[in-house]
C-alpha cells in the first residue's frame, strides 16, 4: 500500500505542484486547504505523514500540528516560510518531527519523509529487551515503559532513544543524532536534536528539569545512562 | 595582517582613521587654553589697578599725614622759636652766637613730635652774619646768611630739592614734593613757619611703602599664576564636563556607525538644556528617520523575496514534475526544460541570498553558535560542497581545536569559496586553516583564526579585490555572465556571516607565490563554550559577537594586496 501523505496548504497552486511532484516521487498525496479541513480529514482516514504549511487562514499550522498530535503519533513536517524564527522552535514544541522552509524542493521533502518514515532498527536483536533503570525498551514492539507503564512516544522520540541506548553510555554529538535519526548531513539544524531531546525527557523522566537517563555532555552532545 | 578587503570594511577603516587623527588642541583643550588665557588677563588687570590704587592711595595718605604733623610742628617751632630766651628773630641780645642758637633750635627740634626727619631754615637775626657752626647732635649750617639745623643731617635740608627750599625759604610757599637721594623714595613738607621768616621741613621715607608694594607684586604675581592653574585645571574639567553631551553623541554616532540603529540619546537628560535639547531632539529624529528608512527598505528587499518564495515552491516543483517526464518530451523542449531548470536553481538561490542579505540589512539576524571541531567540519564542508577533493591544510596548533561559533554560517561563508572557485577560477586547489592575530591580552581582544580557500585561477587583480565583496559585483569575470554564473550576493553575504561573528574576509595573493588569489575567512578564536551557555547566548536577542568578545568587530584597513606575510 502507498504511504499517504496529508498536506495542508492553503495556496492552490503550491499545493497542486508540490502534490504532483511527490506523487512522482511515490506518495499518494491527500489535500487539505485549512487547518480545519486537516484535522477533519486526518480523523477520517488517518494518514502515514503528515506535511503542514504553518500560514494557514483559520486555525494556523502550530494549531493543526498540536491537535493532530493529541490523538497519534504520525510523523509531521513543518513547512515554515523562514528557518531563522523562532517558528522552527514553535513548531517543534508543537510536535512536529522536521520541517522544511519554502521554496519547497520536493526531491529533498522526500527523502526527509523517507527518513521520518523508516523504522527505528534494534542493532542487539539477540536482546530484544533494553532496560534502564525504571526504563524498558522493547525496540521490536516500539514500546517504552517507565515503571511497567507503556508510554506514549512519536516515532521520532522512539528512534532518538533507541539510537542513544544502541550504545548506553556513549557520547552522541547533535550531528551524529541529526543523521542517524533524521538522515540529515551534518548541516542540519541541530535545534531538532534539543528540542526532541527536550520532549523525550518530559515522557521518559521522572523529573525532566533533574534528567537522570538523557543527559546533557556539556560540549559534547547528549547521553543515555540507566 | 595586513589584507585587502571589502570596499564596505576600506570605508569604515577609513572613517576610524579620520577620527584618530584628531588636532593637538581638540575643542576641550581650546576651551581650557581660553579659559586659562582670561583669567590671566583679569588676574593681571585686577593686579594691576589694585597696585596703582594702593600706592596712590598709601602715597596720599602718606603725604596728608605728613603735611598735617609738618604744619602744626611748624607752628610749634615757631611759636617755640619766638618764645625761646635765644629766641632768634625776637631776641636782640647780639652777643649769641649762631651756634648757641643752632643748639636752642636743636633742642626746639627735638621736642617736636616727629615721624621722619626734621629741619630748620633760620634767616639771619639782625645783621649779625655768621659762618656756620657744627655742634651738638645736629648740625647747623650756616651758608652765607642762613642758619640750618637738622635732627639728623643724613636727612638734612641738603638733600631736599632745590626748587622746594627755594620756594618755601624765599617764596614763603608751603610745599610737599616726592623725590629720592642716595636711592631711597623721599617725601618731603616745606613750611614757611608763620609769623616768622624761619621755615620748617619735615622728611619722611617711602622705603616702606614701597617695601609693602613690592611685597604686594610679588604676592599678586603668584596668585596670578595660581589663578591661571587653577583656571586650566577648571576649564579642563568643566570642559569636559559641558562637552559630555558631544561625546554621547559621538559615543551613539559610533554605535549606529556599527548597526546599532535603535541607539538614542536619552532626551529626559538635556531637557532642560536650550542649547542641548534641540540638538538630542534632532539627533534622535535624524536616528529615527533613518532607521524608518534603513527599516523600509530592508522590509521591502524581504517582502519582495518573501513574497517570492511561494511562486517559487510551485515553479520548482512543477520543474521537478516536468524533469521527472523529462524523457516523454520533444528534444526542443528538454533543451528548454534545462534552461529553465537551470535557471531556476539560479533564481532560487537569488531570493534565499537577497532574503539573507535582507536580514541582515533589518538587523533581524542573530548567532546560533555551536560548539565546532574546526578541522573536521571543514573536511565536511568540502565533501557536500565540492564534487572533487580539496585537501585542507591545518596547522598543527589549530588541527584539533574546538570554537564556539555559528557553524551555518561558517558552512555558509568556506562553501560560497569553494562555490566560487569553481565557477571563476576552475575551482578550489587547497583550504588552509591557521592563527591569523595572536590574542592581545593586553586589550583583551581575542586570537583569530584564517581560513584560506585557495585556487589556481587567474587571480583578482588588486583594484577589484575590495569591490567584489560588494553586492552584485562580480568582478572583471562577472561581466561576461558565462554559463552558470552565480549571483552577485554570495562575496556580499560572506562578509556579513563573517562579520556577524566578528571575523572579516578579504581574498588576497596566494602565500606561495602561485598564480590564482586566495580568499581568507578570518574568525575569532573563540573557546567553546558550554551548551546551556551557548543556547543563553543564543537566546539574547540582537545577539553580537561583542557580547561574546567584550569588543567591537575589528575592521582593518586594506593595504598592499598580498599581505605582509
Amino acid at each position: 500500500m502507498k504511504t499517504r501523505i496529508l498536506y495542508v496548504e492553503d495556496d492552490e497552486r503550491i499545493r497542486s505542484s508540490v502534490k504532483l511532484a511527490l506523487e512522482d516521487e511515490g506518495w499518494e498525496v491527500a489535500e487539505a486547504e485549512t487547518g480545519e479541513d486537516a484535522i477533519a480529514s486526518f480523523r477520517q482516514g488517518p494518514s502515514d505523514v503528515v506535511l503542514i504549511d504553518i500560514m494557514l487562514p483559520g486555525i494556523d499550522g502550530f494549531e493543526v500540528c498540536r491537535s493532530i498530535r493529541r490523538d497519534s503519533d504520525v510523523p509531521i513536517i513543518m513547512v515554515t516560510a523562514r528557518a531563522d524564527t523562532h517558528d522552527v522552535v514553535a513548531g517543534l514544541e508543537a510536535g512536529a518531527d522536521d520541517y522544511m522552509t519554502k521554496p519547497l524542493q520536493p526531491k529533498e521533502l522526500s527523502a526527509r519523509i523517507r527518513a521520518l518514515m523508516r523504522r527505528a532498527r534494534p542493532s542487539q536483536p539477540g536482546n530484544p529487551t533494553l532496560r534502564f533503570g525504571d526504563l524498558e525498551i522493547i525496540p521490536q514492539e516500539g514500546v517504552v515503559k517507565r515503571g511497567g507503564i507503556q508510554l506514549h512516544l512519536t516515532k521520532t522520540e522512539f528512534k532518538l532513544l533507541v539510537e542513544l541506548a544502541d550504545n548506553p553510555g556513549k557520547v552522541f554529538s547533535r550531528e551524529d543524532l541529526l543523521e542517524k535519526v533524521w538522515g540529515q548531513d551534518e548541516f542540519g539544524d541541530g535545534r531538532l536534536v534539543d528540542v526532541h531531546v527536550r520532549r523525550l525527557r518530559t515522557k521518559v523522566e521522572a523529573d525532566p528539569a533533574n534528567p537522570r537517563h538523557v543527559l546533557t555532555v556539556r560540549g559534547l552532545g547528549y547521553r543515555l545512562q540507566a | 595582517m595586513n589584507a585587502p578587503m571589502s570596499s564596505a570594511a576600506i570605508r569604515d577603516g577609513h572613517e576610524t582613521n579620520v577620527m584618530r587623527r584628531r588636532s593637538p588642541t581638540g575643542l576641550r583643550g581650546r576651551i581650557t587654553l581660553a579659559v586659562m588665557a582670561s583669567t590671566l588677563l583679569i588676574s593681571v588687570i585686577m593686579a594691576l589697578v589694585t597696585l596703582t590704587v594702593g600706592r596712590k592711595t598709601l602715597l596720599d595718605s602718606r603725604e596728608a599725614s605728613l603735611i598735617r604733623q609738618a604744619t602744626s610742628n611748624a607752628a610749634t617751632f615757631g611759636g617755640s622759636l619766638k618764645s625761646s630766651p635765644s629766641g632768634t628773630e625776637t631776641s636782640d641780645q647780639p652777643n649769641e652766637t649762631s651756634g648757641g642758637q643752632a643748639a636752642v633750635i636743636q633742642s626746639i627740634l627735638d621736642s617736636l613730635p616727629v615721624s621722619g626727619w626734621a629741619s630748620a631754615i633760620i634767616p639771619p637775626t639782625s645783621s649779625t652774619g655768621t659762618a656756620g657752626q657744627t655742634g651738638g647732635a645736629g648740625q647747623t649750617t650756616a651758608t652765607t646768611d642762613l642758619t640750618t639745623v637738622s635732627i639728623n643731617p643724613k636727612y638734612g635740608t641738603d638733600i631736599l630739592p632745590k626748587d622746594l627750599v627755594s620756594d618755601v625759604v624765599e617764596n614763603r610757599q608751603n610745599r610737599v614734593m616726592r623725590f629720592s637721594a642716595k636711592g631711597e623714595p623721599l617725601i618731603a613738607a616745606g613750611i614757611a613757619v608763620p609769623d616768622s621768616k624761619a621755615s620748617y621741613f619735615q622728611i619722611v621715607s617711602l622705603t616702606d611703602i614701597d617695601d609693602a608694594l613690592s611685597k604686594m607684586r610679588t604676592g599678586f604675581f603668584l596668585m596670578t599664576v595660581l589663578a591661571t592653574v587653577l583656571a586650566a585645571g577648571l576649564g579642563y574639567w568643566s570642559s569636559g564636563y559641558s562637552l559630555r553631551p558631544l561625546r554621547r553623541i559621538s559615543d551613539a554616532a559610533k554605535e549606529v556607525a556599527i548597526g546599532q540603529m535603535d541607539t538614542r540619546i536619552n532626551f529626559a537628560d538635556y531637557a532642560n538644556d536650550a542649547e542641548l535639547a534641540p540638538l538630542v531632539t534632532n539627533f534622535n529624529d535624524m536616528l529615527s528617520a533613518l532607521q524608518d528608512r534603513i527599516d523600509r527598505d530592508a522590509r521591502f528587499a524581504s517582502d519582495v523575496s518573501h513574497e517570492l518564495r511561494s511562486p517559487l515552491t510551485t515553479l520548482n516543483a512543477s520543474v521537478e514534475v516536468l524533469q521527472n517526464a523529462k524523457d516523454a518530451l520533444p528534444e526542443r523542449s528538454q533543451t528548454a526544460l534545462e534552461l529553465l531548470s537551470s535557471d531556476m536553481r539560479r533564481f532560487t538561490q537569488l531570493v534565499e541570498d537577497l532574503l539573507e542579505i535582507s536580514r541582515f540589512d533589518a538587523g533581524a539576524v542573530r548567532l546560533d553558535l555551536d560548539t565546532v571541531a574546526l578541522v573536521p567540519t571543514l573536511e565536511k564542508v568540502v565533501k557536500v560542497a565540492s564534487s572533487r577533493a580539496i585537501p585542507v591544510i591545518a596547522e598543527p596548533e589549530v588541527t584539533d581545536l574546538v570554537i564556539s561559533c555559528d557553524k551555518r554560517r561558517l558552512v555558509r561563508v568556506v562553501t560560497n569559496f569553494i562555490d566560487n572557485a569553481a565557477k571563476y577560477a576552475d575551482g578550489a586547489t587547497s583550504i588552509t586553516v591557521g592563527v591569523g592575530a595572536e590574542p592581545d591580552p593586553e586589550t583583551g581582544a581575542v586570537g583569530t583564526i584564517e581560513i584560506g580557500v585557495e585556487d589556481e585561477g587567474p587571480g583578482v587583480p588588486p583594484e577589484q579585490r575590495g569591490k567584489i565583496f560588494d553586492r552584485f559585483n562580480r568582478g572583471d569575470q562577472g561581466g561576461s555572465r558565462g554559463i552558470d554564473m552565480g549571483v552577485g550576493l554570495g562575496l556580499a553575504l560572506a562578509a556579513e556571516h563573517a562579520r556577524l561573528q566578528g571575523g572579516n574576509v578579504w581574498v588576497e595573493d596566494r602565500h606561495d607565490g602561485g598564480h590564482g588569489s586566495r580568499f581568507v575567512l578570518e574568525l575569532p578564536a573563540i573557546e567553546a563554550m558550554e551548551p546551556e551557555e551557548l543556547e543563553a547566548l543564543s537566546a539574547t536577542p540582537g545577539l553580537d559577537m561583542t557580547q561574546i568578545t567584550g569588543q567591537v568587530p575589528v575592521v582593518r584597513q586594506a593595504e598592499s594586496p598580498g599581505g605582509q606575510r
